[in-house]
């Protein structure tokens, strides 16, 4: 076990170095710079400028001089905004984003698994379909659409929830309800779904029927024996649902005016900021790699058949 | 003997009692439930309906797309009044808010509270619709009366409604002196063409064929600059001189025919206005008319007069006065056939990437494997969003960029189903026959495979639509004036408290069709694969 965790702890290193190559190259070989505005730079100016970011250097240079600085932590001054380097945005940011996609993920997961429980355990009642007629809609529906929709709705017509905001005065905490809803519903629906029918499967299995043939109480058939089973697709399912989670809240952080990282994302994609696009791509990769590393232990742990050498 | 030859003699399957069984294909199967899946029925209806809604949006009954009208800014939705109806509405809503206001027009204190306590609460729209029917009352009744600035506003208003048209040239005639012959000049060659407009400008060829040259220059590289955003002057002119040398004589002929044309159209247009504006002020002419209308000496054009503001827009307009009715269509035309499209270009990239590896097996398949798990490693998310904001964003960009990345898991799974079924013999059998590699792949193994591809393809086509609208939602994919589910609903997002419309049909018309996907889909997968019923 010890010697899978090392071995998948050095798989990392070059997914990492795959992705900042490809971030760095993709925006260096489009055509247009960070620098050219609205007014056309004289030629000197220019030339210092780019001098100033070494971009004058050949391109493997720069990569180098990039990929080393990375290795020490440091992501470069951005190119846009003169105050601070790329470190202090990402710093200032990430910690919204982090809360808002926890809250997200944490709110999917625990209604997606008791929603799908309850499906499965009382299938073919009106529970059943109203959980899945909620899946079906999460599914279907864009988020895009959900968090507007929503913001109309509980914000502007009824009033109870704030429109959009970062615990912003008066309203705290309430403002990352609309936005953490929004953010889960996607995943929700999924959890739901893939729940109840891993759920659905354990039920119908012999050990279940042994356990009811001994006369067991169906809760704990449920809560111990058919749980455990049915959680497995749902843990390998979470992979995925942090990378949903992720490109998800650019648009939740766009459409709520939350100063997170997503919203930094775009705008820097627009302005061409180079190190800031990059830097980004980084921070979300690494969250994104060490979630499906943390994934990948929870599964071997869960499910005693996967041996690992 | 030829091996491959078919016989047409048909076998027929008995049974032990000697009776002949009539097989059944899975196809045929699939469709009989199929059929008996009600959602999966209607959902097949809702789907056709959006395709052909999607084709035939050219020539239906509805306004164009991108036609710009700014005095029909943020209409309601409504499916009795006329625009000009709204307009009056709207104005006379504004002017007795106004009165109120200042104090002018008087209402009950409880009143009062009630429209202060809307006002603060940001509902902009109640409180017009309610001035408007307290003010209409009051009105009625004689307690309130119009300052004369306000009269005044009010006759222009009416003036403006009705006199303002919207004239289109639909064709421009030439009578031929000596023959009296009339000819549609936009079938006439380029050449009698020019002559016509010289005559009727009273100049030479030569001036108007300069003139004609430097606006096609411009006009080109208007359309170079849009395409590649960021170049400079130079490279600008080097692109124009490339896209004139590959154009041919026919193509600029054609270009320098509808610079012409647009240009006789326009004095068409011209003539009529003026002539209709008479007839419409002192109500001589029923609206709306076709005329002809003559330009000067033997040239006359068919006219088509409607008035502007007898338009309807059932579901509103946005906020340059386009009809959100024909933009939900074309949107919808662009984000179906990006799903359709795309999905068809992943599954065929993915069919034979996933099927040379699963039945090449060995390096082949070990390369084209880590290929796709590296680029499942990647958030693709990302690195779209960073190559669309980057290489221009346009339809063609959006789509090559989804379909790189969604070749993924087709090729994953058709890679499983070939290596579940290369060890059958039927396979053995067609491959001890000699049959070569390549037969064997798509004659034999992808056939087998096709009904799973299907319902997956059915599943990816509404997830590929949401990945486009997201990005067109965050401004990164189509741009106007060409719309999109996405980027409609992303340009209703600012204005929601005051027209909600704008963000409701959009999203209302994508739900819809969605959820009819997915239903499709599932019910393809249950027709198909009867025991993975309730699987996700």
């Amino acid at each position: 076990m010890t010697k899978y965790i090392i071995r998948r702890l050095l798989g990392i290193i070059p997914t990492l170095l795959v992705i900042i190559t490809i971030s760095f190259f993709i925006v260096r070989v489009a055509p247009g710079g960070p620098f050219d505005g609205e007014r056309a730079l004289p030629e000197v100016v220019k030339r210092n400028i780019e001098a100033k970011y070494h971009m004058d250097d050949p391109l493997l240079i720069q990569y180098g001089r990039y990929m080393f600085d990375v290795l020490r932590g440091d992501l470069g001054p951005s190119f846009r905004y003169k105050d601070h380097d790329v470190n202090f945005y990402i710093f200032q940011s990430l910690p919204n984003s982090m809360i808002l996609g926890v809250i997200a993920i944490s709110l999917s997961i625990i209604f997606g698994i008791t929603s799908g429980m309850l499906a499965a355990v009382k299938q073919n009642t009106w529970v059943d379909y109203l959980s899945m007629a909620l899946a079906v809609v999460g599914i279907s529906v864009p988020l895009f659409v959900i968090g507007p929709v929503l913001q109309y709705v509980f914000a502007m017509r009824l009033g109870w929830l704030p429109t959009s905001g970062w615990f912003t005065a008066g309203d705290g905490w309430k403002t990352i309800i609309l936005p953490a809803v929004t953010l889960a519903f996607a995943d929700f629906a999924t959890i739901a779904r893939l729940t109840r029918s891993s759920m659905l499967e354990t039920l119908r299995s012999d050990y279940i029927r042994t356990a009811k043939a001994k006369g067991m109480k169906p809760s704990a058939i449920i809560f111990k024996h058919s749980m455990k089973g049915a959680m497995l697709p749902i843990v390998s399912y979470l992979g995925p649902a942090f990378a949903g989670i992720i490109t998800g809240s650019v648009v939740v952080e766009q459409v709520f005016r939350i100063p997170g990282l997503g919203k930094f994302f775009v705008q820097s994609s627009f302005n061409r900021d180079y190190t800031l696009i990059v830097g980004v791509v980084i921070v979300y990769s690494v969250i994104l790699v060490i979630m499906n590393f943390i994934v990948d232990i929870v599964y071997s742990l869960l499910d005693p058949r996967i041996t690992y050498k | 003997m030829n091996l491959f030859n078919k016989k047409k003699t048909k076998l027929e399957a008995t049974n032990e009692f000697n009776q002949v069984v009539v097989g059944n294909s899975l196809t045929k199967d699939a469709w009989r439930r199929l059929k008996k899946n009600k959602m999966a029925v209607i959902s097949v209806v809702i789907v056709s309906i959006y395709i052909l809604l999607a084709i035939l949006a050219p020539i239906l009954p509805i306004y164009p797309y991108d036609e710009i009208i700014l005095d029909h800014q943020h209409l309601k939705p409504s499916l009795s009044k006329t625009s000009g109806e709204l307009l009056t509405e709207k104005k006379m809503a504004d002017l007795y808010t106004q009165a109120w206001r200042q104090g002018r027009l008087k209402v009950t204190p409880e009143e009062d509270d009630m429209l202060w306590a809307w006002i603060d609460s940001s509902n902009a729209n109640k409180v017009w619709d309610y001035m408007f029917i307290v003010g209409s009352e009051q009105i009625a009744d004689g307690t309130y009366t119009f300052t004369s600035a306000e009269k005044r506003t009010i006759d222009n208003l009416e003036k403006k409604l009705k006199t303002d048209l919207q004239i289109t040239v639909k064709k421009v005639w030439h009578t031929n002196q000596e023959t009296g012959k009339k000819d549609n000049v936009a079938k006439l060659p380029v050449e009698q063409v020019v002559e016509i407009y010289a005559e009727m400008v009273g100049t030479s060829v030569e001036i108007v064929s300069e003139q004609y040259e430097r606006e096609i220059e411009q006009q080109l590289v208007k359309v170079i600059m849009a395409q590649n955003p960021d170049l400079t002057p130079e490279e600008y002119l080097l692109l124009y001189d490339k896209e004139l040398e590959s154009m041919s004589e026919k193509e600029h002929d054609k270009l320098v025919k509808e610079n012409v044309l647009a240009k006789i159209s326009s004095r068409a247009k011209e003539i009529a206005s003026k002539d209709l504006k008479v007839a419409a002020t002192d109500e001589s002419a029923v609206f709306p008319l076709d005329k002809e209308i003559i330009i000067q000496g033997s040239l006359s054009a068919d006219v088509e007069a409607t008035k502007m503001h007898d338009r309807r827009y059932y579901l509103g307009t946005d906020y340059q006065g386009r009809d959100m009715l024909s933009r939900i269509i074309y949107g919808g035309q662009v984000s179906i056939a990006i799903g359709f499209i795309g999905t068809i270009t992943s599954v065929f990239i993915g069919i034979i990437l996933g099927a040379l590896a699963g039945y090449l097996g060995g390096k082949v398949d070990y390369f084209i494997m880590r290929i796709v798990d590296i680029m499942y490693g990647l958030p693709y998310m990302l690195l779209v969003i960073i190559a669309m904001a980057i290489f221009g964003r346009n339809i063609l960009n959006l789509f090559f960029a989804l379909a790189i990345i969604s070749w993924l898991t087709v090729s994953r799974m058709v890679r499983g189903q070939i290596m579940s079924l290369k060890n059958q013999e039927f396979i053995e059998a067609a491959r001890s026959m000699g049959a070569p590699t390549w037969r064997i792949i798509f004659r034999h193994l992808v056939p087998n495979s096709l009904s799973v591809i299907i319902v997956f393809s059915t599943l990816r086509i509404p997830s590929f639509i949401m990945t486009e609208s997201f990005l067109s939602f965050l401004g990164l994919g189509v741009q106007a004036p060409y719309a999109s589910w996405g980027s409609l609903v992303g340009d209703a997002v600012g204005g929601m408290t005051l027209y909600p419309w704008k963000l409701f049909f959009p999203a209302a018309a994508m739900t819809i069709f969605l959820f009819a996907m997915n239903f499709l889909g599932d019910g393809l997968r249950d027709a198909f694969d009867p025991q993975s019923k309730n699987q996700l």
